[in-house]
């Protein structure tokens, strides 16, 4: 019996593997050599150009990765339309899951030339990064004239990855809940007194049971953390940029204040609902503070949600910065992937930064402001919600630098400490204070908040 | 009379404990077939308003499911097989001969269940590298060949295997290697069968170890595709289940065709040993 | 006694365990004892592997983790978790297996079956499934008994809620071993209490629990040793929140080396618990009369 059930289950698991490798093409790579650099192209570009009329590798085959963890379809389009113009060269997107995928690329990118020659980048990660990474081989005017964020993402002179788009919060509110409780666009909230007002409006009770909250941060209390209190004119960080300071009045006025909607105002609950991003598609609550993303988001889960947009209100409409932004960023280069595969890179990523078509379906997709000035009035990404929201101030918002994890991770902890633990603010602060600190200290970590147009405006 | 309300009680609790484990199986399976608006919808109902296979369709559309689902079966088999047999070797030299450092030895087969692999991984990883073992089914297969829950398990088991018997067969002129063949494996059917799904199991969940080694698309595990659904911004509730499911399905289905010597075999290991 | 058996030592015996101690050794020696001592070295610096960081700082990291106020809290969690799992453990697969192996109970096999079903499922799957099933609004939990609680966002119920998880995942491991515990149990053994006119708690106390001692140590060890390397309902369902207050110190281990990379304060905390673990384990071993090596000497 026990043989026999050995003996099935091999067969079994060899027909798998057979079928399997029936299914799959065992295509070997066949070089293809280009030999006319002039085809009639035009360049594109504004400062940063591409002129594809010329050869790369000189035109002998070359191959490279490209390893990214999301959107491979629209990544691959770009690899696809550069193949276009360079036949000699096959660009590999490698489609990895997002856990453990920033322990899996560094270690790949240890082993030198047969790890990834190109890479998608998370910001939060560039301190894992930055040592494989080559600097891009364009001028560093030339993509700061083009790319408003690029200037934060110098490094020493020099510039290894930078935004495509930025994202950022904000408030995305319930439109047939909105006419309901007899609202109209004028009664957008500027301040946030003016919206506590608007959200006990859209909160209803049935006896003593919430139906409806007006406002839902659960899960999100982090992230208003980390960027209300720059509108009180507090930065995360001093001068130099390494000091870490969560215990300013910026920082526990704002939390105070998310308290408050829910213990004073109760225009929602910390039980209501555990992820408001749910909550809102369900049509549960009234308004809520997202990122960029939530937008695909609702389009995939909630499309028949009836909802619109508007600019996180301010302390007094007169803010230091009204929120963070955080980029998606642009890929890095292995500086140890051979020197073929180098060139071809360089050469690509000229052409991905020149091509604003591209440039813009990313931003689409994301729904991210875009990086590009020339894509700022673009009209399809000024349809789209969460953009519009933004553009208007999008000076005015604040990229605080390549975070490390333990920072968010340690507010994240404060913030639940206060709203389900009963921990006070000023002793939940010190406590992710304290620990920030100490990790930080053992990281070389400096803050780009001083790099902000208004910084000199800080209290 | 008495006995009868006795009889009753004992057969209500048991249902009712047997019905409290297996609903989340079936709450899970009948969520898989439910639509990812329906999963987070207030109003909940047990059976789905709207049956869709579309969770399971779109199972095959993300990743080259069968490909990946039959590396893992095969994975998950080699690595069995070879843990059953170390583990029998090594618990049959270790509980039937004496020798010096054997306690140590023995320490150290306790130890690999007690260290954690957060803190090896990485040591692991690089050498593995440096040996030039990466995208090679070896280095899934290597680093777990050898199990210290198996190889305590089966010393425990063997132990109990009375010495008579194996001193009338040497005196019948076997060798020990025939002795452990044909003496101590078919005895051990039992807990070998526990150490199989056990081991079975572990290969079948463990996730960052092939995804750590293995790079090409077409030698990837079941384990690491699945996690294409935990997306960095969202989770696709729908598609969880069902892969969930599939997941829990092989593994529920190994059970029970060994259920009763597994069954047996879990006890062998701890109690008459 | 085996002790006693001149070592007859055949030829083939010598070559069966020299191969067999060979291989045993040299993969001890790659595969852990290489390991374990690069990250006791590394547990003296500042160590992050994926990008090259590798800077001595003697016993900072130690240091820093008996001042990390979460540490001894993830320790305080840690022991109240294994406590109350291996408690629910054993109670509840007494009380199951005792009842299953009643002569009242016909489908043994059934309930054995379903019983243990929740063993041989694998953790992460069914962790998410019980995030769901968590869920206040849509879960199931609150949905079929009526409750109103928020159960893996409240500091209250957070860590029981994982701990229940737990219990239901392997009580079935418990209910198997103490069943064939019970049905070793010779019958003469309880026909002699019968006629010494012992009750049913009398018999349940005086004779079935000491005869199932050898199990109890088994099934209070295993689950031990697991249950303090138990990370992965919490990386599932709370990731250690709400604030800290579901953090054990398997997570905690985890959460230095794969989230914030921290290598080296990683494997302190590791060396830690390994060192709590074997100090358990040994202890536990004594505590009940280092009953394994007594049963081999019984038995052979």
């Amino acid at each position: 019996m026990w043989r026999k059930m050995i003996a099935m289950c091999m067969t079994l698991s060899m027909l798998l593997t057979l079928t399997g490798c029936g299914n799959s093409k065992t295509a070997s790579y066949k070089g293809v050599t280009d030999s006319q650099p002039d085809k009639g192209l035009e360049i594109m570009g504004d400062r940063v150009t591409y002129d594809p009329n010329h050869l790369v590798n000189d035109g002998k085959p070359v191959e490279l990765e490209w390893w990214l963890w999301d959107a491979a379809d629209l990544f691959g389009s770009i690899a696809r339309e550069y193949e276009k113009i360079h036949p000699n060269v096959t660009i590999h997107i490698v489609n990895n899951p997002w856990d453990g995928f920033w322990t899996k690329l560094p270690l790949a990118l240890q082993k030198g030339e047969s790890g990834p020659t190109l890479f998608n980048v998370h910001n939060s990660y560039q301190h894992l990064l930055l040592t494989y990474m080559e600097p891009y081989d364009i001028d560093v005017n030339d993509l700061e004239a083009d790319f408003f964020t690029a200037k934060s993402h110098e490094i020493d002179g020099k510039i290894y990855y930078c935004d495509f788009g930025i994202m950022t919060g904000t408030i995305y509110y319930n439109k047939d809940m909105w006419t309901k409780a007899g609202l109209t666009e004028k009664d957008i909230p500027k301040t946030w007194d003016e919206f506590r007002e608007i959200a006990k409006n859209l909160t209803i009770f049935e006896g003593d049971e919430m139906v409806q909250a007006g406002f839902n941060y659960n899960g999100d209390f982090e992230n208003l953390m980390q960027g209300v209190p720059y509108q009180y004119g507090n930065t995360i960080f001093d001068e130099t940029g390494t000091i870490p300071s969560l215990t300013q009045d910026g920082q526990k006025k704002t939390a105070q204040m998310m308290l408050d909607f829910y213990e004073k105002d109760h225009v929602g609950d910390k039980d209501f609902g555990t992820d408001a991003a749910q909550s809102f598609g369900q049509g549960q609550s009234a308004m809520v503070y997202k990122w960029g993303h939530f937008y695909g988001y609702l389009k995939t889960n909630y499309p028949d949600i009836n909802y619109g947009t508007f600019e996180i209100p301010t302390v007094d409409g007169k803010p230091f910065a009204y929120d963070r932004y955080n980029g998606e960023a642009t890929p890095g280069i292995n500086k140890n992937a051979r020197p073929e595969q180098v060139e071809v890179a360089q050469d690509f990523i000229r052409f991905y930064l020149a091509n604003q078509e591209k440039q813009k379906e990313l931003c689409m997709n994301y729904s991210l402001f875009p990086a590009n000035n020339a894509l700022r009035e673009d009209k399809d990404l000024q349809s789209n919600p969460a953009i519009q929201a933004v553009s208007e101030h999008i000076d005015r918002y604040i990229w605080p630098g390549a975070m490390p994890a333990t920072l968010g991770d340690n507010l994240k902890i404060a913030c639940q400490d206060m709203m389900y633990n009963g921990t006070s603010i000023e002793e939940a602060l010190k406590t992710a204070e304290d620990i920030v600190k100490v990790d930080l200290s053992n990281q070389e970590f400096v803050a780009s908040e001083n790099l902000y147009d208004k910084y000199s405006e800080r209290k | 009379m008495k006995k009868r309300v006795l009889k009753g009680l004992l057969y209500i609790t048991l249902t009712v404990v047997g019905l409290i484990t297996v609903l989340p199986f079936i709450w899970m399976i009948l969520s898989s077939f439910k639509s990812n608006e329906e999963i987070s919808a207030l109003h909940q109902t047990l059976l789905p308003q709207q049956f869709t296979l579309e969770n399971y369709t779109s199972l095959q559309a993300n990743f080259n499911f069968l490909r990946y689902f039959g590396n893992s079966v095969l994975i998950a088999i080699i690595v069995t097989v070879l843990v059953v047999y170390i583990s029998c070797i090594c618990g049959f030299v270790l509980s039937k001969y004496e020798f010096k450092g054997k306690n140590l030895i023995f320490g150290f087969v306790m130890m690999t269940m007690m260290i954690p692999w957060s803190v090896t991984i990485i040591s692991r990883y690089t050498m593995f590298m440096k040996a030039g073992l990466q995208d090679t089914y070896l280095s899934l297969i290597l680093p777990v060949m050898v199990s210290g829950f198996g190889i305590f398990m089966m010393e425990q088991d063997i132990s109990s295997i009375p010495n008579e018997l194996l001193e009338a067969a040497r005196i019948d002129g076997a060798s020990e290697f025939r002795i452990f063949h044909q003496i101590i494996l078919p005895m051990s059917k039992n807990s070998i069968s526990a150490i199989a799904i056990f081991q079975f199991l572990w290969v079948w969940e463990d996730y960052l170890w092939p995804y750590l080694m293995i790079d090409s698309e077409k030698k990837q595990l079941l384990a690491v595709g699945l996690t294409m659904f935990n997306g960095r911004y969202s989770t696709d509730y729908g598609g969880l289940f069902a892969a969930t499911v599939i997941s829990i399905l092989p593994v529920i289905i190994v059970y029970v065709i060994f259920q009763k010597r597994f069954v047996a075999g879990v006890s062998a290991g701890s109690v008459k040993g | 006694m085996l002790r006693k058996r001149k070592p007859l030592q055949s030829k083939s015996e010598v070559i069966l365990r020299n191969i067999v101690l060979t291989f045993l050794v040299v993969y001890m020696i790659i595969f852990l004892i290489i390991p374990v001592m690069i990250a006791f070295v590394g547990s003296f610096h500042i160590w992050n592997p994926l990008n090259g960081t590798y800077k001595w700082t003697g016993l900072d990291n130690y240091i820093r983790m008996f001042q990390y106020p979460t540490f001894w809290l993830s320790m305080k969690n840690t022991v109240i978790f294994c406590a109350v799992v291996v408690f629910f453990r054993i109670v509840l697969g007494l009380a199951l297996a005792y009842g299953i192996t009643s002569k009242l109970i016909k489908h043994k096999t059934f309930f054995r079956t379903i019983f243990y079903m929740p063993t041989v499922t694998p953790l992460v799957a069914v962790a998410y499934v019980w995030k769901i099933m968590y869920n206040p609004q849509f879960g199931l939990i609150n949905n079929l008994f009526g409750f109103d609680i928020n159960w893996l966002y409240s500091s209250k119920f957070a860590l029981p809620a994982v701990m229940l998880m737990t219990i239901w995942k392997d009580f079935g491991y418990a209910v198997i071993l103490f069943m064939s515990g019970l049905l070793s149990i010779p019958s003469d053994y309880y026909e002699a209490s019968n006629i010494d006119g012992a009750n049913a708690w009398q018999t349940f106390r005086y004779i079935t629990l000491p005869l199932l001692k050898p199990t109890m140590v088994f099934v209070v060890i295993t689950s031990l040793i697991s249950y303090l390397q138990a990370y992965v309902p919490v990386m599932v369902m709370t990731k250690g929140g709400p604030g800290t207050s579901t953090f054990l110190s398997s997570y905690l281990v985890y959460d230095q080396a794969f989230v914030k990379y921290n290598f080296g304060y990683a494997s302190a905390i590791a060396f830690f618990i390994l060192i709590f673990t074997a100090i358990l384990t040994v202890f536990s071993f004594r505590l009940t009369g280092d009953s394994t090596s007594k049963k081999k000497k019984v038995r052979s």
